[in-house]
């Protein structure tokens, strides 16, 4: 927004996507994202919120196309581009155990490391520093199904974080989590200084650590700008199956 | 849940247990392929055979009953198919044959996989160079049984949840079965694709 020559750490525009099955997702995204920054995307169940993340790093659409309405670091999303972007831009996945697809911990943390073609000493290092970082010390040889929701939740990120993603893009990391489980998580992505995209029902989350918010409803950008003053439009939160969320009752009387 | 079915007593620690995994990987191996191949008239192997394997459950300190349960469900698949051979001329022999065979096989199986987590079996394989594929295929099986268990467990339980009759009839709970099979396919095809998206996310080619 202020510095205009310096290239956007994502740039979406007129995504469009449609299901295999017909069901249209995305109708036209435009979204431009600055280095540094913390964006949450909001918007009530089957906005599309899950689709427009997995366009991020290319995932989404299965074919890619020559121009790709999606660029990271000012590079289009092709197939020669995709290996780097997909190492730009890491992604939480909703649900633990799609992501946690190896037999012990470390080796699902080193997954990602060992694919972008590091040495075995440096791989070794990175999952040590990864799993420090989620406090979880001592898990190297854990089972993934032996470990509670919250632990998966973090092994998750550590593994994510191995690869050193420049833009961090999470699809409801504090869904399912306890309250000291979310504590820690806000805790845990607030030390991370990477771009980061949240997509969540977790208002507080959104209020806490992300200064701008996306307003996402059928597929369509409804609405972005500055979290609370977003967050206190109770008629546009109505409409779009959110609410205004208790701490900012009790915050701003306004 | 009791995500250790399979495995329960792979992390004990014993003197079997701390054996190196290529060791008692290619020994369960040389026992299986022997035993298959060997006929039975060559008693020393399988009386020795059967010793060793007696030696090794004591020393590992896996319980018997567990043992002899998890043989007890095995059974029934191979057996089921022998049963068959008993209508047939000098029958008796071969079955006895193929259940001395087949118990000595399972066994084997069920003791590396209880002396041995898996994860070390799969290390030793890619040392041995076994083909990537096969490897991450087994990786990836061994990863999902259990979440699929848990899947069909959590189905089962919803189910059970809502049923109010006890219901005896039989085409009833064939038609529940049969429900709880197809969903528990297309469930499990979808979160193969999600896996799959999420390989990629990290780099995977």
């Amino acid at each position: 927004m202020k510095d205009e020559t310096k290239t956007p750490a994502l740039q979406v525009s007129n995504l469009q996507f449609r299901y295999p099955d017909g069901a249209e997702a995305l109708c036209g995204v435009n979204l431009t994202i600055a280095v540094g920054e913390c964006v949450g995307l909001i918007g009530p169940n089957g906005a599309g919120k899950s689709t427009l993340l997995l366009h991020l790093n290319g995932i989404l659409p299965e074919r890619l196309e020559s121009a790709s309405p999606v660029s990271v670091f000012g590079q289009s999303i092709t197939a020669a581009t995709l290996p780097m972007v997909r190492r730009d831009v890491g992604l939480l996945f909703q649900d633990p155990d799609d992501q946690l697809f190896c037999p012990t911990v470390f080796e699902d943390v080193a997954f990602g490391p060992q694919q972008f073609g590091l040495a075995n000493e440096r791989v070794a290092a990175v999952v040590r520093e990864a799993l420090a970082q989620v406090g979880l010390t001592g898990f190297e040889n854990r089972s993934p199904h032996h470990l509670s929701r919250g632990e998966k939740r973090r092994v998750c990120l550590a593994g994510v974080l191995a690869c050193q993603p420049r833009v961090l893009v999470l699809d409801e990391p504090s869904s399912d989590l306890d309250p000291r489980g979310k504590r820690e998580l806000k805790a845990l992505l607030h030390g991370i200084h990477a771009t980061k995209i949240i997509a969540t029902h977790d208002l507080e989350l959104v209020v806490e650590l992300c200064p701008r918010a996306i307003v996402l409803d059928h597929g369509k950008i409804v609405a972005d700008g500055p979290t609370i003053e977003l967050l206190n439009d109770e008629p546009l939160m109505l409409a779009h199956g959110l609410e205004r969320p208790h701490i900012l009752r009790h915050r701003h009387p306004h | 849940m009791h995500h250790d079915f399979l495995d329960r007593y792979s992390r004990l620690d014993s003197p079997i247990h701390r054996l190196p995994t290529a060791l008692k990987l290619a020994l369960a191996l040389i026992f299986v392929f022997v035993t298959v191949a060997l006929p039975l008239s060559v008693r020393d192997w399988f009386i020795g055979l059967t010793i060793t394997l007696i030696g090794v459950v004591a020393l590992s300190r896996i319980p018997w009953l567990f043992l002899l349960k998890r043989l007890l469900f095995l059974e029934p698949f191979v057996l089921g198919m022998a049963v068959l051979t008993l209508f047939q001329p000098n029958g008796v022999r071969v079955f006895a044959t193929i259940f001395v065979r087949s118990t000595l096989c399972l066994l084997t199986m069920v003791l590396l996989s209880n002396t041995t987590p898996f994860s070390a079996i799969l290390k030793v394989l890619r040392r041995v160079r076994v083909p990537a594929l096969f490897i991450t295929t087994l990786a990836l099986m061994y990863r999902y049984l259990f979440v699929l268990v848990d899947e069909a467990e959590r189905m089962h339980r919803a189910r059970a949840s809502r049923t109010f009759t006890r219901e005896t009839s039989r085409v009833h709970l064939w038609h529940a079965l049969g429900t709880v099979i197809g969903q528990l396919f297309v469930r499990s095809t979808e979160r193969a694709e999600r896996i799959y998206a999420a390989m990629c996310a990290r780099g995977w080619r």
